[in-house]
């Protein structure tokens, strides 16, 4: 068990002047695309379901898959046992399509304005794509704009599309694995999710097939008061690999919109499936007003012996998250890790962690999770590992920690443990500490400046976690920690 | 919707008179916990609290209530004697007080030891704010059919300023009866300013017996207060028992709790402290063994609300056979707690397939300046260690009971009476699985 030490930081420098004027600074992803869009009508009815179905062009049993998680969505209630404090959402006020309005035939037909859009984020679409090496799937509030590299990744078998293309194109698939890991009925936002999710990512890597490069999806909500519920399927089968990179961002808004994902991924027999995330939502401002709340689940299934799912999440935005991406480890020598660093700041929000559910025999899991919180934010660790009674000689070790930065944050931790399995092995340690004072004031002795002291301390901290990102997101990671800490030190 | 019956267990419960005190405010307080049982009823696995606990076969006994030969069940004296442990003592059997078991002549100035039946005949105003507080958490059925019907139990007072030497004995008896019984007690326990005690609360069994029994302590520390608490549990093998123990440790105050979980069927403690003046400091220690098919559910909650408070707790839990061990050990820094300083380490061994070990520690932190940690680990005895001692001539199950020992052994490290520390070690190798 560790302990860290802490200690007082100097609360002289939290009347910084130029920590006041960085406050100002922040969100750069906040500005609002201006462009025509379709949108169905706001509420959420059987009638509605069927609508965006058939604007979807969808075969008649996805129409049904959606009623019956709808059905089954209104028997259910509002789950509460985070302790987060939600607004009451109202689920009629929202409208749940809303695309930009030419229909696509493929990316050059893309409006400019909407490439100028993902240029300002950074997205490599188009040319920039080629040299970055990054095939990408951007999704804009509700569909698929366009997906890079297509023809690259069919020479080598790899299947890449948005998920209302590969409902029209490759039904069978779609059925055979939609819902296999995250049924309609699971919890209350991934039946939602079921009933009317509008687009996302599908990808379906062959038998013994290597992706020859990262596959990657960009979300963005534009449109005001629309939910954003993308679905994302990844199958990896025998033998194959891949690793997927996912990254979101939002305008500003006063009010909070609501982002409902589900991810399902299925790792067949000596299957790898590598998934990162960078997620940064708008958080809402300085005050706790407007920003997304992120209700996610993820899931991956090692349903093969030896495969292995790796989840890696940079969690900076949204105003509420509430996500716990799991692995079910059901072949035998199946592999599961989920790396995390949460950050939190002003009145975010962040219930955040995993489940390994251990079924087959010598499954190792490793979990490492580091949670950041500053300003009034809270940040739980939420965690399950479970080894059930087949999971002989299975393996888990999990590490918490937390850094507080600041008087009025929280930072909570959660792990639940339920061993079945007499020769099974389940190790967790957490620690909570501060940023000390002497490690300041070393950074601060030698002429660096403090803002830039406390994101290289963060900046190890974290860094278990961000060795395990591809190159460009760690860049990525490491400067949206830098802007999200703007304003915190002290 | 039809209301789906009530379960036999709350109906038998319900059935039984409450015990008559005269005290207005008493007999109010009693009256209202009951109709609190009676509504919230029993807490089911959905609640977080008994997520690991379920009730069910438990909600379709019946429990009688009142034990008229109480008074008269034949008990040996010498079951009850530790090792160490010569003081003051106080004995109830199925519930109620024994005068010809307890030992009350010469008590030390400044201590106060009497029966709560007792206690209430004469100025009953001291007990008021114990026992008026309400049990108000959707899992709190037993500690609201406690509060309605434990019509006796411990009030215990220690003068401010009194060093009491000799430990006190509080010892719960469960005697065999002729059906199967409830019964519940009350513990007021208060320590006064800078004022020292030593106590030990066992529970036994005499003959075999499945009843259920209830106990609820509330112990208050004054400022620099310092408590060493012993718990021995080695209720009947068929009981259940269920208690809750709720500390409060003002400024400067420091008790030391160890726990031993030896006995019961079904056996739940919540032991709750809030650390309310600042500098106070808690270090609890437990070992729970459950074998056969015990389960045993250990609920430790510790909130620092105060300034430069300290808590240290190390638990160890064995399980054997289709027993289940539960353990949750949640700390909670509360804003302003400045300066806490947390711990918590929860080992376990899992020894075989039949068996379950559910842990979950918790840290929530809302304090700045605060260290905190926590660790929790399943598993095994180490292979390469069982390796050496077998290599060394022991035998398999030798080497194993040494080990397990040696596992159990840091709870009871710290624990000033050497002979009680000896004789519970003695008690935790007697316990150990014969593998």
């Amino acid at each position: 068990m560790n302990q860290t030490m802490t200690s007082d930081s100097s609360s002289a420098l939290r009347d910084n002047a130029e920590v006041a004027e960085a406050l100002g600074r922040g969100y750069a992803a906040g500005f609002v695309t201006d462009i025509e869009m379709t949108s169905l009508p706001p509420g959420l009815s059987e009638d509605i379901i069927r609508q965006l179905s058939a604007i979807k062009r969808e075969p008649q049993w996805m129409t049904q898959w959606r009623l019956d998680a709808y059905r089954h969505w209104l028997t259910m209630p509002t789950p509460d046992w985070a302790r987060l404090k939600i607004d009451p959402i109202d689920y009629q006020a929202l409208s749940y399509y809303a695309a930009p309005k030419a229909g696509l035939k493929s990316l050059d037909e893309v409006d400019p304005k909407l490439l100028e859009t993902y240029e300002k984020l950074g997205v490599p679409l188009h040319e920039r794509a080629r040299l970055a090496g990054v095939a990408v799937d951007a999704v804009f509030d509700s569909v698929s704009v366009g997906t890079t590299f297509r023809k690259e990744l069919a020479a080598a078998g790899v299947l890449f599309c948005s998920m209302s293309e590969a409902i029209r194109e490759y039904p069978a698939l779609v059925q055979q694995y939609l819902g296999s890991v995250v049924p309609t009925g699971d919890n209350f936002f991934a039946a939602l999710n079921s009933a009317v999710f509008s687009d996302g990512s599908f990808v379906f890597i062959p038998k013994g097939v290597r992706c020859p490069m990262e596959l990657s999806t960009y979300f963005r909500i534009n449109a005001q008061n629309t939910g954003q519920f993308e679905r994302t399927l990844i199958v990896a089968e025998e033998g194959s690999h891949v690793s997927y990179l996912e990254g979101c961002t939002a305008p500003k808004r006063d009010e909070n919109q609501l982002h409902a994902a589900v991810v399902e991924l299925v790792a067949l027999e000596r299957a790898q499936i590598k998934y990162s995330t960078v997620q940064n939502w708008y958080p809402g401002d300085e005050n706790g007003v407007g920003g997304i709340y992120n209700f996610v689940t993820k899931r991956g299934d090692c349903r093969g012996d030896d495969s292995k799912i790796s989840w890696t999440q940079v969690e900076t935005g949204s105003a509420i998250t509430w996500k716990y991406p799991s692995c079910i480890l059901r072949g035998d020598r199946s592999v599961g890790e989920f790396y995390s660093v949460a950050l939190t700041h002003h009145h975010q929000q962040a219930d955040t962690g995993t489940k390994m559910i251990h079924l087959g025999k010598h499954t190792k899991s490793k979990i490492v999770a580091k949670g950041i919180s500053a300003g009034r934010s809270s940040n739980s660790y939420r965690g399950l590992v479970k080894m059930e009674k087949g999971a002989d000689g299975a393996r888990n070790h999990t590490q918490c920690d937390s850094l507080l930065i600041g008087k009025r944050c929280g930072a909570h931790t959660f792990p639940y443990m339920e061993v079945k399995n007499p020769s099974a092995i389940v190790e967790h340690e957490a620690t909570t500490s501060k940023i000390s004072d002497e490690q300041m004031f070393y950074c601060r002795a030698r002429g660096i400046r403090e803002e830039d002291a406390v994101s290289m301390i963060v900046d190890g901290f974290c860094k278990q976690v961000f060795r395990e990102l591809p190159m460009e997101f760690a860049v990525e990671a490491k400067k949206l920690l830098e802007v999200s800490l703007e304003g915190a030190v002290g | 919707m039809s209301q789906p019956a009530m379960p036999p267990l709350l109906a038998s419960l319900l059935d039984a008179p409450l015990p008559p005190s005269g005290i207005d405010w008493l007999d109010q307080v009693r009256r209202e916990q009951r109709a609190a049982f009676a509504a919230g009823g029993l807490p089911d696995t959905r609640m977080e609290a008994w997520k690991y606990t379920a009730l069910r076969a438990l909600a379709q006994r019946r429990f009688a209530s009142g034990d008229a030969a109480a008074q008269t069940h034949a008990v040996d004296t010498a079951a009850l004697v530790l090792p160490g442990i010569a003081g003051p003592r106080l004995v109830f059997v199925n519930g109620a007080f024994r005068a010809d078991l307890s030992r009350l002549d010469a008590l030390p100035t400044g201590l106060v030891l009497q029966p709560l039946s007792q206690a209430l005949q004469g100025d009953a105003e001291p007990l008021r704010f114990a026992l008026s507080r309400q049990a108000r958490e959707p899992g709190d059925a037993f500690a609201r059919i406690n509060a309605a019907s434990a019509g006796d139990g411990v009030v215990l007072r220690v003068a401010a300023g009194a060093k009491i030497t000799a430990p006190v004995q509080l010892v719960f008896v469960g005697a065999a009866a002729a059906v199967d019984l409830a019964w519940h007690a009350r513990s007021v326990i208060e320590l006064g300013e800078g004022a020292e005690l030593s106590l030990i609360e066992q529970h036994v069994a005499s003959g075999e017996q499945m009843h259920l029994a209830t106990l609820v302590s509330a112990i208050e520390l004054r400022e620099g207060a310092r408590l060493h608490a012993t718990v021995l549990q080695h209720a009947a093998i068929g009981a259940s028992l269920i208690r809750r123990s709720q500390l409060r440790l003002q400024a400067r105050a420091h008790a030391t709790v160890h726990v031993l979980e030896l006995g019961g069927a079904l056996v739940r403690h919540d032991l709750q402290a809030e650390l309310v003046g600042d500098g106070a400091r808690l270090d609890t220690r437990g070992v729970f063994m459950p074998h056969g098919r015990q389960h045993v559910d250990t609920q430790l909650a510790i909130r620092h609300q105060a300034l430069n408070t300290a808590s240290s707790s190390i638990w160890r839990g064995v399980a054997s056979d289709r027993a289940r061990g539960v353990f949750r050990g949640a700390i909670v820094v509360a804003p302003g707690a400045d300066g806490s300083d947390a711990s918590l380490s929860n080992k376990n061994l899992l020894l075989s397939p039949g068996a379950e070990i559910d842990t979950k520690p918790e840290l929530e932190i809302h304090a700045d300046e605060v260290k905190a940690a926590h660790g929790a680990t399943v598993g095994q005895l180490d292979e390469r260690a069982l390796f050496y001692l077998r290599s060394r001539g022991l035998p398999l199950a030798e080497a194993r009971a040494l080990l397990t020992a040696a596992f159990c052994r840091a709870v009871l490290d710290d624990l000033p009476n050497e002979p009680l520390r000896d004789h519970l070690a003695t008690l935790l190798l007697a316990q150990l699985p014969d593998t």
